[in-house]
């Protein structure tokens, strides 16, 4: 799908003036953005910018203080709604498995906790560890694996009963060439196959060769969403490249958050 | 996604786990059954067990050295209640080497029998010993004068029984002025009584064969000693008539301290391998999983109904095992009122499993969890009587009310009524029992369910 499409295409999911607060800290200060079906849409921020906060509303694992969500034209509450989560799945930034259960049986949990069962089940994981390319380390277990097959097989869980939307949260923190390019070519080959995704990263070259738009966020605002070249234009830039566009549009300064 | 659906693959999922560390699994069985059986085997020997009454080591320093001191020793040795050194074939010790060994704590009662011991008896007269003595040993000390007692009257007997009389008359009250006439009456006393025993040794000689007989079977004489049944030591002052109640149901081998031991025992095992199979809930939080289980589409709650699942299967395999060795290693039919054991043990489960959630859904870190739960689970055995039987004891009314603030009372009291008072689901006392531990189920689960919503689903 080209950008063009993807503006042009009816969003999957639409944000509208998302707040989120840790205490005194605004870590989501009144995002808006919409996703379009089959987009792979980058959220580009310094450390502590507030995209994975984001994402976890998203998610449903925190209910914002407020702003309203919709998914296909419906509105979108999946802190509270087991039905509006079922439609998402979740990469964590962190390995979320078992280490001591084997890839397959990693698979099958996550499955199972997600309404898969019976054939469905088995076809679901035999897809998953295609995708994370671990058919032949099925029945190995999970703490045995180096840190880009944990990420492939992170990666293959979230995305294990086929949801409308993928959230991905730093997805290749930590891996190696080999996995990253793995993790990269997984995942346009998702966005080949219509599935819509959101990826959050700190990664210029990422963003720029993954997403069809990007949306730059810093100490929870939104500065700027468009494709990279908007960007570039956006920030008076033209031409120039992602992280100088970036680093015009957020500053020098150190981030420790 | 249905509640049950989700719980049944977390509980599912963490039998998986739980198995797959043969070694954790196998301490996580193996420990609760080593020291039920440890305990079961040391209370037995602490309560006598099959081997008699226990006994106390009493240290003996001869300074006579006469045939009646001699005599007064061997009585010693023969006494229930008493082991005493130095044995036969061990070299005699002295008193300072006796005083030496007390000051070091290396032994805690030592017996002296004055030089002058033969000729005091001689006379007819009471010798005064000397007990060298740590105070703080107070329950051998109960066992040492027991056996002393045996030892005089067997050394002494009869020959004493003016000694005797004059003495209890004195302690008795009369005044020590009046020890002329008091010492009169006794004389009188004894002589009636050495002629009784003079008759009785004089017809069993007639009838018993000869020591060494052609067969060459010595004939050893009957003990002289009281038994030490306190009612049957009691009846040889005071007529007593025993009535002895035995509920049918309590199973021949069962003890007493064996049954405490293996409820206690089992109790708070099973505290600590619930604990740590609820704890399981942190180290996914801690291990970053949480937020993927949160993300399933199910009611959150059911990732806690999981491990609930997980944590009573692996509780009913742990109590299981426990009482099936429990009952075969000390041959203790434990399940003669299967119903009763099985409603009884659910119940029981649920408690532990509901505290163990709480502790979990409480605790931020799983060392908070562990710190906590340990402390918990300690105090509540040793106040609740997990490790000595306080049940037993009429303990005062503030340890009481300490007790009954705890788990393992009110488990331990309910497996006690099952095994030892042999009663069943229809007993007020078992009733009431299971109600308290239901009561605290449901409180404990109604606060692991808020602060689980608290502390794991909106914090995630």
């Amino acid at each position: 799908m080209s950008p063009t499409d993807a503006q042009r295409a009816a969003p999957l999911l639409e944000i509208e003036s998302l707040r989120y607060r840790y205490g005194q800290r605004l870590a989501v200060d009144g995002a808006t953005f919409a996703i379009a079906r089959g987009e792979l849409f980058g959220l580009l921020g310094p450390n502590g910018a507030g995209k994975s906060t984001t994402l976890r509303c998203i998610a449903g694992l925190i209910e914002p203080d407020a702003g309203s969500m919709r998914f296909a034209g419906a509105p979108f509450t999946p802190a509270t709604s087991g039905a509006d989560r079922a439609r998402i799945g979740a990469v964590p930034q962190e390995i979320a498995l078992y280490g001591e259960l084997t890839a397959r049986e990693n698979l099958d949990f996550f499955g199972e906790l997600h309404g898969l069962s019976g054939a469905p089940l088995a076809a679901a994981i035999d897809a998953g560890l295609a995708l994370a390319g671990l058919a032949d380390r099925a029945n190995d277990r999970v703490k045995s694996f180096s840190g880009g097959m944990k990420r492939r097989l992170n990666l293959a869980v979230g995305n294990l009963h086929a949801p409308e939307l993928l959230l991905l949260d730093e997805p290749t923190a930590g891996v190696d060439p080999q996995s990253r390019n793995h993790l990269f070519e997984s995942l346009l080959a998702l966005r080949a196959a219509g599935r819509t995704l959101l990826y959050t990263t700190h990664y210029m070259e990422e963003a720029q060769r993954l997403c069809d738009r990007i949306a730059i966020i810093d100490a929870g605002k939104l500065l700027a969403i468009g494709t990279a070249s908007e960007l570039a234009a956006q920030a008076g830039l033209p031409g120039a490249d992602l992280e100088a566009v970036f680093l015009r549009l957020t500053g020098r300064s150190l981030r420790d958050a | 996604m249905s509640t049950l659906t989700t719980a049944l693959a977390m509980a599912r999922k963490d039998l998986r786990l739980y198995f797959r560390d043969r070694t954790g699994m196998a301490l996580g069985f193996l420990l609760p059954i080593v020291l039920v059986v440890i305990f079961g085997f040391v209370m037995k020997v602490v309560n006598g067990g099959d081997s008699g009454p226990s006994r106390a080591t009493l240290w003996v320093v001869d300074q006579d050295g006469s045939e009646a001191s001699r005599a007064f020793v061997a009585a010693l040795r023969s006494a229930e209640t008493l082991r005493v050194r130095p044995a036969a074939d061990e070299p005699a010790v002295d008193e300072a080497r006796m005083r030496r060994d007390l000051a070091d704590g290396e032994l805690h009662h030592a017996l002296l029998l004055p030089a002058g011991f033969g000729a005091t008896v001689a006379k007819r007269e009471l010798p005064e010993l000397r007990m060298l003595r740590d105070p703080d040993r107070t329950l051998e000390q109960q066992l040492i004068a027991i056996g002393m007692m045996q030892a005089a009257i067997a050394a002494l007997g009869p020959d004493f029984a003016e000694a005797f009389t004059t003495r209890m008359l004195e302690r008795a009250g009369l005044p020590k002025e009046w020890r002329e006439r008091t010492t009169a009456l006794a004389r009188g006393f004894a002589g009636g009584v050495r002629r009784l025993f003079e008759e009785k040794e004089a017809q069993a000689s007639a009838k018993a064969p000869a020591a060494g007989s052609a067969e060459g079977v010595s004939v050893a004489a009957e003990p002289a000693s009281p038994s030490l049944d306190p009612a049957d030591f009691l009846g040889q002052l005071v007529p007593v008539v025993n009535e002895e109640f035995r509920p049918p149901e309590r199973p021949r081998q069962l003890t007493f301290m064996l049954s405490h031991s293996v409820s206690g025992i089992g109790v708070m095992m099973l505290m600590f391998g619930l604990m740590a199979c609820a704890t399981q809930l942190i180290r996914e939080r801690e291990e970053g999983v949480l937020p993927r289980l949160l993300g399933a589409p199910s009611e959150r709650a059911a990732l806690l109904w999981g491990k609930y699942l997980f944590a009573l299967l692996i509780g009913a395999l742990q109590l299981a095992l426990l009482f099936a060795v429990g009952g075969f290693v000390f041959e203790v039919d434990f399940l003669r009122d299967p119903v009763a054991f099985l409603v009884a043990s659910f119940v029981i489960l649920l408690a532990i499993t509901s505290f163990g959630m709480l502790i979990a859904a409480w605790a931020r870190t799983s060392k908070q969890a562990e710190g906590l739960s340990t402390l918990l689970i300690l105090v509540m055995s040793a106040v609740g009587g997990a490790w000595f039987p306080l049940q037993a004891f009429d303990p005062p009314a503030a340890v009481q009310v300490a007790m009954r603030c705890t788990l393992t009372d009110w488990a331990i009291r309910t497996y006690q009524a099952l095994f030892w008072h042999g009663h069943g689901l229809r007993d007020g006392d078992v009733q009431t029992n299971l109600a308290v531990l239901l009561g605290f189920t449901v409180a404990a689960t109604v606060a692991a369910r808020a602060l689980f919503e608290r502390r794991y689903v909106r914090a995630a």
